[in-house]
Formats: C-alpha cells, structure tokens, sequence
C-alpha cells in the first residue's frame, strides 16, 4: 500500500424523515492513487458509514447516474479523478435541484422538462418496406451527432443560472436533444418543436452563459446547439411571412 | 448581500414525489466565479450600450435645436466625468464586441447550405476585419475625411 495517503471527504447528508435542512459530515478515509471521487464514496458506503445514499451505476461515464458538485463544480464522479483534489474533497448533491437524500436529487422535474421537446423521431407519414431504409450521408449524420451523445447527466442543469431563476426554463440537455432532433433528416417534427423552443422558457430564456457546455462530461455543446435553435428558430419566423406553414 | 437562492420550484416535478426534499442550492460559483463574471458583465453591456444610446439621442436633440445648443453639448462631453465615462464604455463595448466574436462560431449551424461551416479562427476573423473596416471608416468620417 505504498500509493496509500488519507483525504478527508466533505459530504452534504440530508435525511427526510429527520433533517430540517441538509448538512455536511466529515470522514478521513484512506485513499489510493488511482481512486475517482466515486470510490471514495464507495469505500465510505461499504467500510465506515452504511447511512450514506448516493447513485452510480456503470462506473464508466456511460449511464450518467453519478453526477455531484465536487468542491463546488458539477462532475461526473466516476470520471474525476481523486488525486486532482487536495486532501479536503467536499461532495455535494447537485444544484438547483430537489435533495431527496443525502447525494440523491429529484429527477422527475428533468424528466418531464425532456419529454415536453419530444426527444423522439416524428414521421411525416409511416413508410412502407417497400420504400427501403432511411440514407443519411455521413454529413448529415454529423449535423447532429454531438448532441447526441448526451448521457442525461443534468450536470449542464446544475451549473446553468437560468435554471435557477426561471423555473419554466427547458434546460441545456432537453434543448439540445429537441435540436439533435430538429437537425436529423429523419425526423418531421421540428415545427412541433420549434413551437415548444418559441414558448416560454424555450431557447429565448438561455442568455448564454456557456456553463453547460464547460461543465459536460461528454463535450456535448448543449449552449451551442441552444444558439443553433435561437438561429433556426429565427429563420422559420421570418419564412412564416413568405411561405405559408404546410408549403415549405 | 442575502444569501442567493434558486428559485424552489426551478427543478421540482409538478406532481410531489413521495417523500419530502431538501431545497436546491444555487451553482456554487455565482454570481462572482468562472464564466459567471463574464457572462453578467456581457449582459450588463447592454446598460453601457443603453445609457450611449440614451446621449446618442440627445446629441441628435441638441443639433435638432440649433448649432448653439449642439455646441453647448460638445462642450458639456469635456467634463472629467463624462470623459471617464466615455473611456469605460469603450472599453466595455469593445470586451463585449470581442466576447461576442468569440461566441459566435458554435452559435452557427454545422453546414451552411451546400458547404461546411468554415473553421472558427476564419469566422471570428472575418467579424475581426468587419469591425476594423468600421472602425477605419466611422473613424474617417468623424475625422472629417470622407463625407
């Protein structure tokens, strides 16, 4: 255990049936040098206090289920390396939202601000067989594929300011997938969804702090795709007054 | 300064979930931190750009009433405290001019018709050349040398 050393991990505890407000519990730990702040958690979980609740799944960046503020910044913690923390790591449960318990945020708000973009392929009309496959050429594909690697982390969600301020606001992730969807040559709904962008807390709200994009994981650009959005958006106001909606 | 609170019900599901939560804290870092000071000063430009609007069209005022009063304003703009507050809004809308090209390349679509979105450093230097052109001529016009 030469690479062993010791950090003292900071953690927001919140219980429901006990707590008025969450608040913070210390525990030194010792660490190995290739630990992400997730084994951290991991090791207090299994060793030294089996109370704490967080959420983590593929430990590889993928699922997306281990976001949390570490020492103030939205990180995916299976990711984030330990070792690029002093000896004091505070973890915290995400910001802006709900804390259900301990590390645990309430997701259903996200959910439902994502399905109101409709983050599915709308047909015009239903193809037959016989009408073979849907082609996309690589540079269409590529119009759209950052935007969809999103892992639905709500990292972006944390670290926005118009989230915290504007309750009706869509969000980074949301808008950035309606757009993935704006932008695939498969799909026929993007005036539905250019509908939900124009209304309140559509792209409009974003003012283009760039948070998001700084705090994903993924390298998504979910401010990019917004601005993307506020363009296109734009585009099809000004064609309503030349060609009638149905035309084009 | 009070403590800055999110909004309660920024992220909170329309229907209560079953069991009671804690309050959402607002991002760690702002307002004062990260891209969060940049971000407020770029918003805070559109008041610098309002208050230059708002002398803009006063100096038009002036010289709707008369060479005497337009002079009269000119003479007012030497005073040390609008010349500090000419020199800080300069400054300011030239950041935020410079903050802007900056953030406009990703704010384009990928492709652009039938051709690809051209590199960054080839967007944010055409809006380099395109302010240069209008400050050269704006500059030439107030100097008296074309028009």
């Amino acid at each position: 255990m030469a690479n062993q050393q010791t950090k003292t991990i900071v953690v927001t505890r919140f219980d429901p049936d006990v707590d008025e407000v969450p608040k913070t519990q210390e525990y030194e730990i010792p660490v190995e040098a290739d630990w992400k702040v997730l084994d951290a958690l991991n090791y207090i979980k299994d060793h030294v206090d089996p109370t704490l609740s967080h959420r983590w799944s593929c430990r590889m960046a993928v699922c997306g289920s281990c976001g949390m503020n570490v020492n103030g910044v939205p990180k995916l913690t299976c990711k984030q390396a330990l070792s690029d923390y002093g000896d004091r790591v505070e973890v915290q449960p995400l910001a802006n939202f709900p804390v259900v318990r301990d590390l645990v945020v309430e997701v259903d708000g996200f959910m439902e601000k994502f399905k109101k973009v409709k983050p599915w392929i709308i047909e015009a009309k239903e193809a037959a067989v016989t009408e073979g496959t849907n082609r996309q050429s690589h540079a269409e594909l590529m119009d759209f594929k950052q935007f969809s690697m999103c892992i639905n982390c709500m990292l972006c969600y944390s670290a926005c300011p118009v989230v915290s301020n504007e309750p009706d606001f869509l969000g980074p992730a949301a808008i950035a997938l309606g757009h993935r969807y704006n932008q695939d040559t498969r799909d026929h709904g993007s005036a539905e969804r250019n509908e939900i962008f124009r209304d309140d807390g559509g792209v409009f709200s974003c003012s283009y702090a760039n948070e998001c994009a700084e705090v994903c994981p993924k390298s998504v650009d979910p401010s990019g795709g917004i601005q993307q959005a506020k363009l296109n958006n734009v585009l099809d106001w000004a064609q309503g007054f030349v060609v009638r909606r149905g035309e084009n | 300064m009070s403590e800055l609170r999110p909004r309660l019900d920024a992220m909170r599901p329309s229907k209560p979930g079953s069991t009671r939560t804690a309050d959402p804290r607002p991002p760690d870092q702002f307002p004062g931190k990260g891209n969060y000071f940049g971000y407020i000063a770029f918003g805070l430009g559109s008041s610098v750009m309002l208050l230059v609007s708002m002398n803009l069209l006063r100096s038009i005022w002036a010289l709707m009433e008369g060479e005497a009063a337009f002079r009269a304003l000119m003479d007012s703009f030497g005073h040390p405290l609008y010349v500090l507050f000419h020199t800080i809004a300069f400054a300011w809308l030239v950041w935020v001019a410079l903050r802007f090209f900056s953030l406009f390349p990703k704010t384009q679509p990928f492709r652009m018709g039938p051709f690809q979105r051209p590199a960054d450093g080839v967007l944010v230097g055409g809006l380099y050349a395109i302010f240069a052109g209008a400050t050269v001529v704006v500059s030439a016009i107030l100097a008296g040398a074309i028009f």
